[in-house]
């Protein structure tokens, strides 16, 4: 092997292999994200011009669909790599897991297949179908995607909280695959990331036309993009609210170390306090800026205000994350964020009902623009809470990390190319959606589009 | 039939609909590199392909997770022993995919869109010779009878007949999909068009037939395993294979696109199960069987009804799909 491609030895053969699929996954996340919210917000918008007759509702729909396409055609490429590189970075683990877990996975494959049947009729079928077996068409590839999310993030909910097999004498036994994936956390988990989805598609597309209007182009496209996205935002973004503390109390009946992380608990209390702030600074111990609330982390996590929450310390040291401060610094920014959100919605819809447009004063366009890349980096900082927060585990209390990496040597090259693949990927991306953005809006009357 | 088999069929199935249909969508990035500037062409291999070839990819997916629900250990042990060649098909597939969804169109006026559309086709050759060596380098290892001591043998991927496979895998799919493609520009009506694509196809033919003389001889001297499965159990496989080849030269010369495209499926599918007859019932080596490496019954049991609703699902949409395409447009609107 060809020694110039390997980084620096500092990079451990391991931290290559999470590197690289964590890498891919944050990638992948964002696309699948879209992916997610995207479909459901095409067939709004075309049901509304079904309904309505309007043509800025089917120009929408018709746009979102390009873009969609563009975005599909990358998700699904790198959520090609992600099924490989399971197998080609932690071999070992696939060996012991994939018996128990594979169901999601296959029934994912299901999901997927029909999503990429129907986006084939969809996106290629604007000419080809009436206007309402178009609208149809439309209908499974939303359904679809929310499935293919659902699948995964059982088989990812199953790492966090494994059932559903026993282990006797080394060897994977009595394996019950429903019971796996329908494991305690599913429910929870998989309606955080769900609603999470949509949140971040409405935020984002909201802040692409927000974006629009403080640039001078306050016309009824504009106007419907955000009125559409916002509504959305408004009804879902409280459910998140209680997604997230069911989450909460998932992870502290079946995670105590990750809890300790997240919560930034280092010693056991009894009736604990919940951080608000708190940031982990190198030099300082959890404090910088904290506000303890006394026993509302023992409320909401175990509905009890005296109930002890165990600290981190207690555990041994090799059964806890390492990395303990970005967990709780991702859980700060992930929890934060949201809270604007909901806010930033609430606020939008209060103000609507009383005026006709919504308000579109600077200073909101400015908050919602700046909140679709936001929302963004709450999906991102969740997963990472997820996967960081699960460590040294691969699945929790049961398998190490360590212990599902492969043996292949070469995983320095790997990473480098897959990471230099990525960088390209965003490039392209960025480039292809900004072309599409940049042609005139088809088949609308002036009056649609001009400044009002 | 025991479930470990039957779930190892529905697997065979499902990568011979991916080696086919998915194969024709690689060939049509190899026809697209070949036709250089010549924009009529590439439009009509664009317009092929654009509806169906997210779909046709999925089958990729789907034999992965049935692989790796299925039989965990073989997919660990071909994860671990061919990390470079998977890797290089797994770079080559993004980029094609990537390439071929983000380039707006095929026509070759912009420079990003010719980049694109070379990037498109150079990894549309790449791919499937990256698969056909894994291919070809399984059959080998797991064909000998002498049994290894490592449970993950060391798997002649770079050998001379892998590369030969490689060579075959890459013109099959350019044949499929001129195939394909022919037969789908025999609708629009372009006579140029569908003589192009012939000719394509004629040349591709030509290639297919000296490598398949040069098989056998490379396969009796470096694959002597192969060689007597080849002349042994799936000697019925390979004549299926041989008459669906030339059925497809002679359909082609006679300008009969649809019979073409039938003669191309088949030879393809028989090029899939000679390879799954050499391999039976070996998944990787000769100690990796679809028994030995078999997840638990529970396990092997949900994957197979799984399996089956999947495909009561996902066939009736395929045949939607490309019913859909196979209409003349309505009216344009944009």
């Amino acid at each position: 092997m060809p020694t110039s491609l390997l980084p620096p030895a500092a990079i451990s053969h391991l931290t290559a292999g999470r590197s690289q699929i964590g890498t891919s996954l944050s990638f992948h996340l964002f696309f699948a994200v879209l992916g997610v919210g995207l479909p459901l917000m095409m067939v709004v918008a075309e049901g509304m011009h079904l309904r309505t007759g309007d043509p800025v509702w089917r120009a929408l729909a018709l746009r979102w669909s390009k873009v969609f396409g563009v975005l599909f055609a990358v998700g699904a490429a790198s959520g090609t790599i992600i099924s490989f590189e399971l197998g080609l970075l932690f071999p070992r683990f696939m060996a012991y897991a994939g018996g128990i877990i594979g169901l999601p996975f296959s029934l994912e494959g299901a999901a997927f297949f029909l999503e990429a049947i129907f986006v084939g009729i969809y996106l290629y079928g604007w000419n080809r179908l009436s206007p309402r077996a178009h609208w149809l068409s439309g209908i499974p590839i939303a359904f679809a995607a929310v499935a293919s999310a659902f699948f995964i993030v059982t088989a990812n909910a199953w790492m966090n909280v494994p059932s559903g097999f026993q282990i006797v004498h080394g060897q994977v036994t009595h394996v019950d695959p429903l019971a796996a994936m329908f494991n305690p956390a599913w429910a929870t988990e998989t309606s955080h990331m769900v609603l999470g989805a949509y949140l971040a598609t409405a935020f984002g597309v909201a802040s692409v036309y927000a974006i629009g209007m403080l640039r001078g182009r306050r016309d009824a496209y504009h106007r419907k993009a955000i009125a559409l996205a916002l509504s959305m935002a408004a009804i879902l973004a409280p459910l998140q609210l209680a997604a997230g503390d069911l989450l909460g109390r998932t992870v502290a009946n079946h995670q105590p170390a990750t809890l300790a992380a997240i919560e930034g608990v280092t010693r056991t209390e009894a009736g604990a306090g919940l951080n608000i702030g708190g940031f982990p600074l190198p030099g300082h111990n959890g404090d910088v800026l904290n506000v303890k609330v006394p026993h509302l982390l023992s409320v909401l996590a175990f509905d009890n205000p005296n109930a002890p929450v165990r600290g981190l310390g207690t555990f041994p040291k090799a059964d806890r994350t390492p990395l303990a401060p970005y967990v709780r610094l991702a859980f700060i920014g992930m929890v934060g964020i949201g809270t604007g959100l909901v806010a930033l919605s609430l606020w939008y819809w209060l103000r609507r009902r009383r005026g006709t447009n919504g308000p579109e004063d600077r200073w909101t366009l400015i908050a919602v623009g700046a909140a679709g890349p936001l929302a963004f980096l709450a999906n991102e900082l969740g997963w990472l809470v997820s996967e960081l927060g699960r460590q040294p585990w691969i699945v929790y209390a049961v398998f190490r990390t360590s212990s599902g990496v492969t043996s292949s040597p070469g995983l320095g090259a790997t990473f480098t190319a897959f990471t230099l693949l990525y960088v390209a990927l965003t490039a392209l991306t960025i480039w292809s959606v900004r072309r599409i953005a940049a042609r005139p809006v088809a088949g609308l009357p002036a009056a649609a589009v001009e400044v009002a | 039939m025991s479930l470990p088999a039957l779930i190892a069929t529905l697997l065979g199935v499902s990568l011979t609909v991916y080696a086919t249909f998915a194969g024709a969508d690689f060939g049509a990035g190899i026809l697209d590199l070949l036709a250089g500037y010549g924009d009529a062409d590439r439009e009509a291999i664009a317009a092929t392909i654009g509806p169906v070839w997210e779909a046709n990819h999925v089958w990729l997916i789907f034999s992965i997770t049935i692989l790796f629900s299925a039989f965990p250990v073989a997919f660990s042990a071909l994860g671990t022993a061919l990390l470079a060649p998977l890797t290089v098909a797994l770079l080559a597939i993004v980029v094609r995919s990537a390439a071929f969804g983000l380039r707006a169109g095929p026509d070759t006026r912009t420079r990003s869109q010719l980049l694109l559309s070379r990037l498109f086709g150079i990894a549309s050759v790449v791919a499937p010779f990256a698969f056909g060596t894994v291919a070809g380098g399984l059959a080998v290892v797991s064909s000998s009878r002498g049994l290894t001591a490592a449970p993950v043998p060391h798997i002649p991927w770079a050998g001379p007949f892998a590369l030969l496979i490689g060579a075959l895998a890459t013109t099959l799919c350019a044949q499929l999909a001129a195939s394909f493609v022919a037969s789908a520009v025999v609708r629009s009506g372009d006579p140029r068009l569908v003589e192009s694509f012939r000719r394509r196809g004629l040349q591709f033919g030509a290639l297919m037939l000296s490598l398949s003389l040069v098989a056998p001889a490379v396969a009796a001297t470096a694959a002597p395993g192969v060689w007597h499965s080849l002349i042994g159990p799936a000697l019925p496989i390979v004549v299926v294979g041989l008459g669906a080849g030339v059925l497809w030269l002679l359909a082609l010369w006679s300008r009969r696109y649809s019979v073409a495209r039938g003669a191309a499926l088949l030879n393809g599918a028989a090029l899939l199960w000679g390879w799954f007859v050499i391999q039976d019932p070996h998944l990787i080596g000769s100690r990796l069987t679809i028994h030995s490496a078999a997840a638990t019954h529970a396990a092997l049991g949900a994957i197979a009804i799984a399996g089956g609703a999947i495909l009561l699902l996902v066939l009736p949409a395929m045949y939607l799909l490309f019913a859909v395409f196979a209409r003349p447009e309505l009216e344009v609107i944009e």
